[in-house]
């Protein structure tokens, strides 16, 4: 008998067409996470089996709940025979010396070469318990324990307990995409949920120096850090947005400067996307939060690019938001007070129905083609990983 | 030279000082500066912080930089006396402490405080049941250190917090762990506060760290700028850097540290054993690291000095007091010429077979030189 973990799939299972290409990009994501562990990775249609581990099981499944994809995670027991005999005597063997004082068993068998049905092998091994361990009794409705059996074309399996996933299809296996990340509280979390139907994103940042300090672009990098976990480490593109910024501040008036300046930040999303191959823009915004999230700003903003602009928290409310920022941990860093270059060049009456003939107008008083080409000619690339090579090593 | 006074201070390893010589360049910036070779130093010490809490298994808000040892127990106690001092004005210690903790306990009892010394068994633990009788329901804090710096005793910490726990749970509990720091292993999660040296695991001089649980209330005891800060001041990046090497580098290993020294203390011990006016002080609960002896004929600060002739340093009962008796040998045995005649020789993983062998032929001559002296 061998401990091992067992995964379930959840929604991909739906999948026909794509099956092995979700499972083997799952299986890729598991042994990219663990990739410090020596582990070995094997998977059928139903359950993928990750064995050779030590003693290492909770730093492992911590791990396994920040993949995607996962319905359940399983420590369970795997057994070489599809022998009923030997399955009662290895789940005694497990349970004769556990404290449970009412159970159940449930049997799985997609094996259907075994004669017994699930049914007669659930009760079989509840009589062969009862028989030999005293002070227990079944309870199906409401037991302290519950036994799992799954009899496989490849063994056995015994099991006690299931945990969670995160549910979702492995990153990657949708293509990838460009979040503008810009420190605050909703990006992160559009990015995360963004991850979660299995798209792969690289991070596009927005600085501002002198207006912006190192502090948050330092920030921004703390945030897709914590996003890398889910997304198998993460390119964040960083654009230098001061010449722009200060353009438009220049010349136009100054109702629309967020107006442009998002037209802006949209029109060099979309050039990154193009060149990283990504499908869709990914942001933040939610519908009425500021002056350049009302539907008429939105609309306006948008026109600029042709590619799908996904907004995850659009219909959010702020405090829905924060819950998942904190369920994630991403808020304690984004509510750190360094300005962006969203807060910089606020104006006091931000127009919130801007008129897309109007900011064509304006656009002509700044080269804007030239300065955005400087710009993406100049922008700096950082491949953030989970397990950053830590700061400082060599000094430390 | 033979050096064994590593229980005064360390030789700072070669690899800290670079570190230290690095940040001093490199980081020179004011950690609080806007600019970013401030921010960059504050990232430096963030790191360094992050470093260190991961090391000890506890959060970066609870690690604390001070100046040492002495400035650790001066913010552990003062500074917990003072926010607490609604809920009561008792304080237990035991009478096995750093001199330093004795001179805050006097301090405080001119406030007002009262201080209480628990009693210990013979061979120096904390006697539990004594412990247990005297905390009160107006008692706040108990200090006990890890690990004796005279004796090299070293207590049981873990238990003596489930006792105090399980008296009162609101009475806070610190340890001053500055000896046992890199010598053996130590877990936050027994204590409330504690107190670390860095210059006693081959770091630089002028950095302690206290570790203060995110639950207990402190008020400071030094004010700057910023009123809510418990250590006010610019933070001095190069010494953190410095420390967060030296506890990386002194916690590893230490288990075949200890086998090695262990092995050199027995040999001592054995050889000096055979001389019938020279006692072991130590007892079996000491570290191997310390091993403290009396000379019943000779004068400490004469042998020392006689030793120095060879090349050999020794201390006396802690550098800290030197010239005066041992408290701690005074406390364990109750006799004043053994606790006025003690000699430290505390151990390194550095210390070599041939350094003690040498150090035994040495001992040998210088004592029989001065103990026949004594004997006319």
């Amino acid at each position: 008998m061998e401990k091992l973990i067992l995964i379930k799939y959840g929604e991909l299972t739906t999948k026909k067409e794509n099956i092995n290409l979700f499972l083997h990009t799952l299986k890729e994501n598991i042994q990219f996470k663990l990739k410090e562990e020596k582990v070995e990775i094997k998977y059928d249609k139903g359950r993928m089996f990750i064995k050779g581990l030590k003693d290492n099981y909770d730093q492992v499944l911590l791990k396994l709940k920040e993949i995607f994809g996962i319905h359940e995670i399983v420590v369970g027991y795997e057994l070489k025979s599809l022998n009923l005999e030997d399955i009662k005597k290895e789940v005694f063997s497990l349970l004769k010396d556990k404290d449970f004082t009412t159970f159940k068993v449930e049997t799985k068998r997609s094996n259907k070469s075994i004669e017994k049905t699930s049914i007669e092998i659930s009760s079989e091994i509840g009589a062969f318990l009862l028989k030999n361990k005293k002070g227990i009794r079944v309870d199906v409705h409401n037991p302290s324990l519950t036994i799992y059996i799954e009899i496989r074309t490849n063994g056995s399996y015994i099991y006690f307990e299931t945990e969670p996933g995160l549910g979702g299809y492995p990153v990657g296996t949708l293509g990838k995409g460009i979040l503008m990340l810009s420190g605050g509280i909703d990006s992160p979390v559009a990015g995360y949920m963004t991850i979660k139907r299995g798209v792969k994103l690289e991070a596009l940042y927005f600085e501002s120096p002198p207006h912006t300090s190192l502090e948050a672009k330092n920030k921004v990098i703390a945030l897709a850090k914590i996003l890398s976990k889910y997304n198998n480490d993460i390119k964040l593109h960083i654009i230098n947005f001061t010449e722009i910024q200060e353009a438009i501040y220049k010349n136009i008036p100054h109702e629309y400067l967020i107006t442009i300046m998002r037209r802006m930040m949209y029109r060099i999303a979309q050039i990154i996307a193009n060149k990283s191959n990504a499908k869709i823009l990914v942001n933040g915004e939610s519908i009425g939060q500021v002056a350049s999230q009302t539907l008429t700003s939105m609309k306006t903003i948008n026109e600029v690019v042709n590619l799908p602009v996904i907004r995850p928290v659009a219909c959010f409310d702020k405090l829905e938001i924060i819950e998942i920022a904190k369920k994630i941990a991403t808020y304690e860093t984004s509510i750190l007070p360094f300005e962006d270059c969203c807060t910089i060049f606020v104006p006091d009456h931000p127009v919130i129905n801007p008129d897309s003939k109007l900011c064509e107008e304006y656009e002509k008083c700044i080269p804007y083609k030239d300065l955005i080409y400087t710009a993406i000619k100049n922008h700096e690339i950082l491949k953030i990983t989970e397990n950053d090579k830590k700061n400082f090593e060599e000094l430390l | 030279m033979i050096y064994l006074d590593y229980s005064a201070t360390t030789p700072i390893s070669f690899d800290v000082l670079d570190s230290y010589n690095k940040a001093s360049k490199d980081f020179f910036a004011n950690p609080n500066s806007l600019h970013g070779l401030g921010v960059k130093a504050r990232e430096l010490i963030n790191s360094a912080t992050k470093q260190i809490s991961e090391l000890f298994g506890v959060n970066e808000t609870e690690i604390f930089y001070t100046s040492g040892a002495t400035e650790s127990n001066n913010l552990a106690l003062i500074g917990t006396v003072f926010a607490n001092q609604k809920r009561g004005n008792h304080i237990i210690v035991s009478k096995l402490e750093h001199p330093s903790i004795y001179g805050i306990c006097s301090y405080l009892e001119k406030l007002g405080f009262e201080i209480s010394y628990v009693n210990h068994t013979e061979d120096g633990l904390v006697d539990f049941e004594d412990l247990r009788q005297k905390m009160r329901s107006t008692t706040i804090l108990v200090s006990i250190c890890a690990v004796n710096s005279e004796l090299g005793v070293r207590q049981p910490i873990k238990s003596i917090r489930q006792i105090i726990k399980k008296e009162n749970p609101n009475v806070i509990f610190h340890s001053d762990m500055t000896q046992a720091l890199g010598k053996i292993s130590i877990n936050l999660k027994d204590v409330d506060l504690a107190s670390f040296s860095i210059h006693k695991i081959y770091g630089p001089k002028g950095i302690g760290i206290l570790y203060k649980n995110v639950a207990v209330k402190m008020t400071p005891i030094i004010y700057g700028s910023n009123k809510e800060n418990l250590i006010p001041g610019t933070p001095a990046v190069p010494l953190i850097a410095a420390a967060a090497k030296a506890i990386r580098l002194g916690i590893q290993d230490l288990d075949r540290k200890e086998t090695f020294i262990r092995k050199l203390n027995e040999r001592i011990v054995e050889e000096l054993s055979l001389q019938p006016d020279i006692l072991i002080n130590s007892t079996k609960y000491a570290i191997p690291h310390i091993l403290n002896i009396s000379l019943l004929n000779i004068r400490p600060e004469t042998f020392i000095h006689a030793m120095e002739e060879y090349e050999i340093y020794l201390g006396t009962n802690t550098a800290c007091s030197s010239g005066e008796i041992s408290s701690s040998v005074m406390a364990l045995y109750d006799d004043k010429k053994r606790a006025s005649t003690t000699i430290r020789i505390s151990l390194s993983y550095l210390t070599t077979t041939e350094e003690i062998t040498r150090f035994l032929n040495c001992f040998q001559i210088v004592y029989k030189r001065l103990n026949s002296l004594m004997e006319d």
